[in-house]
């Protein structure tokens, strides 16, 4: 940056009166900016042809998927019935929990994070307005984040039944507010009831089950009345249609405001905004002192029990593995995340138990999600492990070969994966001994699958950027999904013994090969 | 505590080394140290010091040249190499989520080390680096200095025979910084070849038994203090004296150099 454009921007920041709501909120608008950028750009030009090409056809891609669903909804004449508002409902209850499990995640990491606190907290400016100001942030980012995913539903809408459903934005906007808006003031009570020690685990562990709680509820839900994991069965039931309320009951109020009803939307937007102004200012009175509190607690070292125990005779393969475990053990957010992959995978349990005995084709059922559970945990565990080196420099200087370094990290990611597996592959095989086995090859070739593609696109980073992982390469994270999904396919398939397994097995290998060839070469 | 037949090979000999980015980092770089001996590195910020010594632990690949660590081929076997070689980096890269104890056992284990022989060592050095009584504690909130002699402890305890040190002393506080020096004095004492970068002029003065000053890439003066004053023609100043004096002279032989095969070229 010349020096000329240097003191423009100085200019240009001297425009609003330094300190004010107005010139923290430029402040915060313009780092949220750049994130924004950054996380849609994966840290490429924003120009890049093959930038925009690839979000162009990511965005066409998401409309045409909400056509194909919404489509035969509005031929029939769209019509409000109890069944349509519950559907629409479960959406909003469905984002809702997404965005309060997010809103958690950022409000506990700007309690914990040193970032710029230190800069802020020692300046003489009001922290209070600069907390507001970032607590307004979170709801804006939370909105953009679910409203990106949510867009083209509400965009198709609009398209098939007219202008009216644009008014859903703004429902997306006020659920955003009550979400984060809860999320302060959960986190504040967690704070005042459990201590600045405990409350980071906790608010972690509980921003996963959050998030996971409502999709897997209403799984439970029909395992247990429909013996299906179909959300759908539930919410198109009859028990729904009989026992819903009319449709001019409050309880539809979101979906009201969601099909563009201006009444419903008016007081929709009023009550989440009045809910959001008393968290948002309960929260930013208390934040300083609570951000203090937090930093310290990071300052304070923990002591560890085993502290006075001899040294285990291990191989350096051996010390390799234990370290990894030992990290991975703990690193709450880690924890959380794999709660989460783990909370998914009740529901198959509970239709294993359920059903115990009396569907043979259960293993078809269950296996993908087994599969796809497994796949996305190890890839996550294989960042950590394999990217993610907080001293590379020691491990590189070690008297270890390339191989056994990566082997031993490839193992410790294994032995966690065997072990959340090997129970349910234990529960599958009472019931069909070929449906495990069939499970067992699919989530360990998923697992591979990921572990090889962290493998090829491994890149040195502290373990504390595991968020942004699928930010640094975009390239990665989808051929990692695509792998999972097509290892689920196959899997179901194969369970099932339907010759057309060979279909995805087949994709699955290109899109490891193509995962090959994108890969950045090593020497 | 090395016999002296071993002490008659080099602790370390860099032969012809390369390595270029953009431009040449480090220009066909020769060096030998000597067992047993304590050697400063010093230049200016960007000379290639820590170039050099990332391809002597084996963290970068040089473009050309051998570097042997105690008889050894560091490119052709550099497993055995890494056995005795221990290396420390400006930046201390330890993990927050173990406790000192933890990361000196991690590290023997690495180092494939005797478990009783290594708890005794990790005692010991946690003691003499001041750190016994945090020994149990996990190492995420450590100071800069803490977290520095916790990696150093783990540099020393699969003793090894040569240490490199890339800037050891930056943020440490007084007390913190005397340690590390005492240890390091120690351990030379015993045969164990220390070479360690600094910008701490004065640290080099008093504790190197031979300096070494690199610029762009090449090595432009070696020896002990007496002998680099001898060279600057003042027997009366101090090390940094003497550093700026053959550093800017370097630069400036070098512009000259430049300049004449500049006009060389134009009247070509």
């Amino acid at each position: 940056m010349s020096a000329t454009m240097a003191r423009a921007g100085f200019a240009r920041a001297g425009s609003a009166q330094a300190g004010t709501l107005a010139w923290f909120a430029r402040h915060e608008l313009r780092l949220a900016w750049r994130d924004w950028v950054q996380l849609m750009s994966g840290g490429r030009r924003l120009k890049d042809h093959a930038v925009l090409i690839g979000m162009a056809a990511f965005t066409f891609g998401l409309h045409w998927l909400a056509y194909a669903l919404l489509s035969a909804f509005f031929a029939q004449g769209a019509r409000l019935e109890p069944g349509t508002l519950a559907l629409i409902t479960a959406g909003v209850l469905l984002t809702f929990t997404m965005m309060l499990s997010q809103a958690m995640e950022s409000v506990t990491r700007a309690f914990y994070s040193r970032d710029d606190l230190d800069l802020i907290l020692s300046s003489p400016a009001s922290s209070r307005d600069l907390f507001l100001v970032r607590i307004a942030m979170m709801a804006l980012t939370t909105a953009m984040m679910s409203g990106l995913m949510v867009a083209p539903f509400i965009n198709v809408a609009a398209a098939l039944g007219g202008a009216q459903w644009l008014g859903a934005y703004l429902v997306v906007l006020a659920v955003s507010l009550l979400a984060t808006g809860g999320a302060v003031l959960i986190a504040l009570s967690l704070f005042r009831t459990l201590g600045a020690k405990r409350t980071r685990l906790v608010a972690q562990i509980a921003a996963a089950v959050v998030g996971a709680s409502f999709l897997i509820g209403l799984q439970v839900v029909a395992i247990i009345s429909y013996g299906s994991m179909s959300r759908f069965d539930v919410l198109n039931s009859a028990l729904i249609a009989d026992s819903a309320p009319g449709t001019a009951s409050v309880l539809w109020l979101p979906a009201h405001a969601v099909t563009g009803n201006l009444a419903a939307l008016a007081a929709l937007l009023m009550l989440s905004a009045a809910f959001f102004v008393f968290a948002a200012h309960t929260g930013a009175v208390q934040f300083r002192r609570i951000v203090i509190a937090a930093l310290g607690v990071c300052e304070v070292p923990r002591r560890h029990s085993e502290a006075r125990r001899g040294f285990r005779a291990q191989s350096t393969h051996g010390a390799l593995m234990q370290k990894e475990l030992k990290l991975i053990a703990r690193d709450p957010w880690l924890i959380s995340q794999t709660l989460m992959q783990v909370l998914y995978l009740i529901p198959p349990a509970l239709m294993l138990w359920v059903n115990f005995g009396e569907d043979a084709q259960l293993p078809a059922i269950i296996a993908p999600v087994i599969v796809m559970a497994v796949g996305q945990l190890a890839g996550g565990l294989a960042w950590l492990t394999i990217s993610g080196e907080d001293a590379p420099d020691l491990i590189a200087t070690a008297p270890v070969s390339a191989f056994a370094r990566l082997s031993a990290k490839v193992k410790a990611v294994l032995v966690i994966i065997a072990g959340i597996v090997t129970p349910i592959v234990l529960a599958m095989a009472l019931m069909s001994v070929w449906g495990a086995f069939v499970t067992l090859c699919g989530a360990l070739i998923a697992a591979a699958c990921a572990i090889l593609i962290q493998l090829w696109f491994r890149a040195q980073a502290k373990r504390s950027n595991f968020r942004r992982r699928q930010v640094a390469s975009k390239a990665s994270t989808f051929c990692e999904a695509f792998a999972s999904i097509l290892c689920a396919g196959t899997t179901a398939l194969v369970a099932a013994l339907n010759p057309i397994a060979i279909l995805p097995g087949v994709l699955a290998i290109v899109v490891m090969g193509v995962a090959w060839a994108i890969s950045p070469k090593r020497a | 505590m090395h016999s002296p037949a071993s002490e008659a090979i080099p602790a370390l000999q860099i032969r012809n080394l390369q390595k270029a980015f953009s431009a040449p980092a480090v220009d066909n770089l020769s060096l030998t140290i000597r067992a047993g001996e304590f050697y400063a590195l010093l230049g200016p910020n960007g000379a290639g010091k820590t170039t050099t010594l990332r391809m002597v632990a084996g963290l970068l690949e040089a473009d050309a040249g051998g570097v042997s660590i105690c008889g050894i081929d560091a490119f052709k076997d550099p497993i055995a190499a890494k056995r005795v070689l221990a290396w420390v980096p400006d930046e201390p890269m330890i993990y927050d989520k173990l406790t000192p104890l933890e990361y000196l056992e991690f590290v023997s284990g690495l180092w494939s080390m005797d478990a009783g022989l290594a708890h005794f060592k990790a005692d010991e050095l946690l003691e003499r680096f001041g750190l016994a009584q945090h020994a149990g504690e996990r190492c995420q909130g450590f100071s800069k200095g803490m977290r520095q002699k916790v990696a150093l402890a783990g540099a020393l305890i699969h003793e090894p025979r040569l240490i490199i040190l890339d800037e050891p002393l930056t943020g440490l506080d007084a007390g913190s910084a005397r340690q590390v020096k005492s240890v390091l004095r120690g351990i030379v004492a015993k045969g164990v070849t220390v070479i360690m970068t600094t910008h701490i002029l004065e640290v080099a003065e008093r504790m190197a038994d031979r300096i070494g000053i690199i610029a762009k890439g090449q090595l432009i003066a070696e020896g002990t203090l007496e002998e680099l004053r001898a060279r600057a023609g003042d027997s009366g100043t101090g090390l940094e004296d003497i550093f700026l004096d053959i550093v800017n002279g370097s630069a400036e032989a070098v512009a000259l150099t430049d300049a004449t095969r500049r006009s060389q070229g134009a009247a070509a």
